[in-house]
């Protein structure tokens, strides 16, 4: 039994969560590590809703965050497939270099 | 309870810390692994029980066991920087600014149409009390009841909006799967 009391403290977890994630994938280089710091930031939107829903007193919050989770595995399998292949062509793992689009 | 549940959030948020700022790419997966399985331990404490059986099966299952064969399959350079520079504190000031003003926020209620979420919630809480002769303070005291959402069972609760109400979405989320995966063969092909 959790008290209401405790959500502030769960927004600001979801929002740490979120935050640190951007900051993340601003600061590192390597795509893995920014793939990773992608996933903190879906977790931390999967936080909000179920704790949105619990005190809320409904059970859609829990409803979306299973569809958060289905595009967060999506979205891993394409990522990890371009790493893949960002690699197979011969090129450093570092998305400050591949910069082709902006030349 | 409580104690258990402050322990939760304080560890993921520190691993949380550990994928961002770890050097080694095993490192952050590891941190990555720690934080799902505590927000797996928080979305139990917070009766979601079908959620925390998913985000332990699919996100430390599947996504992460993905993640740590790609980085043994590629073996990424440790990065060559400090794990403290400036852009890194720069970061970090960052989350905590945003931390704090999300947390006072949801402390304080935001008002708009002169009744904020936070009074929103109290008018609920205190609907049933008309006669409580100490003043109704919901928002300290009040605890909501376990089986007011999930009186049939999590995961028939969850199933239910999810094939009544929402399963037009939870179709899209199966195309958007089969997408997915027609993508990865694609990319992931050897090309002639």
């Amino acid at each position: 039994m959790i008290s209401a009391n405790l959500f502030p403290y769960l927004l600001g977890l979801a929002a740490f969560l979120f935050s640190a994630g951007a900051a993340g994938v601003l600061i590192r280089r390597n795509p893995i590590v920014v793939f990773m710091c992608i996933e903190l930031m879906l977790n931390a939107g999967i936080v909000a809703l179920i704790a949105y829903g619990r005190f809320l007193n409904s059970e859609e919050g829990q409803v979306f965050a299973f569809m958060v989770i289905v595009v967060a595995a999506a979205e891993v399998v394409v990522g990890l497939a371009l790493i893949t292949q960002i690699f197979r062509l011969g090129r450093e793992l570092d998305v400050d270099e591949l910069n082709e689009m902006s030349d | 309870m409580t104690v258990l549940l402050a322990a939760v959030m304080i560890l993921a948020a520190l691993a949380a810390l550990g994928v961002v700022l770890s050097r080694q790419t095993m490192y952050s997966a590891l941190s990555l692994v720690t934080t799902v399985a505590m927000l797996s331990v928080l979305f139990l404490l917070l009766n979601a029980q079908f959620l925390f059986a998913v985000q332990l099966i699919i996100y430390a299952g599947a996504v992460m066991v993905l993640f740590v064969f790609i980085i043994a399959l590629l073996s990424p350079d440790v990065e060559d920087r400090p794990a403290l520079d400036y852009r890194a504190i720069i970061g970090l000031a960052g989350v905590a600014a945003v931390t704090i003003l999300v947390f006072v926020v949801a402390r304080n209620g935001v008002p708009y149409n002169d009744q904020g979420f936070r009074a929103v919630q109290l008018n609920a809480a205190c609907a049933h009390l008309t006669t409580s002769h100490p003043p109704c303070d919901p928002y300290s005291t009040f605890s909501f009841p376990v089986d007011a959402v999930n009186a049939a069972g999590n995961v028939q609760t969850v199933a239910g909006q999810l094939f009544t109400n929402y399963v037009f979405p939870f179709e899209v989320t199966s195309l958007l799967l089969l997408v997915a995966a027609i993508g990865a063969v694609y990319l992931t092909r050897r090309s002639n």
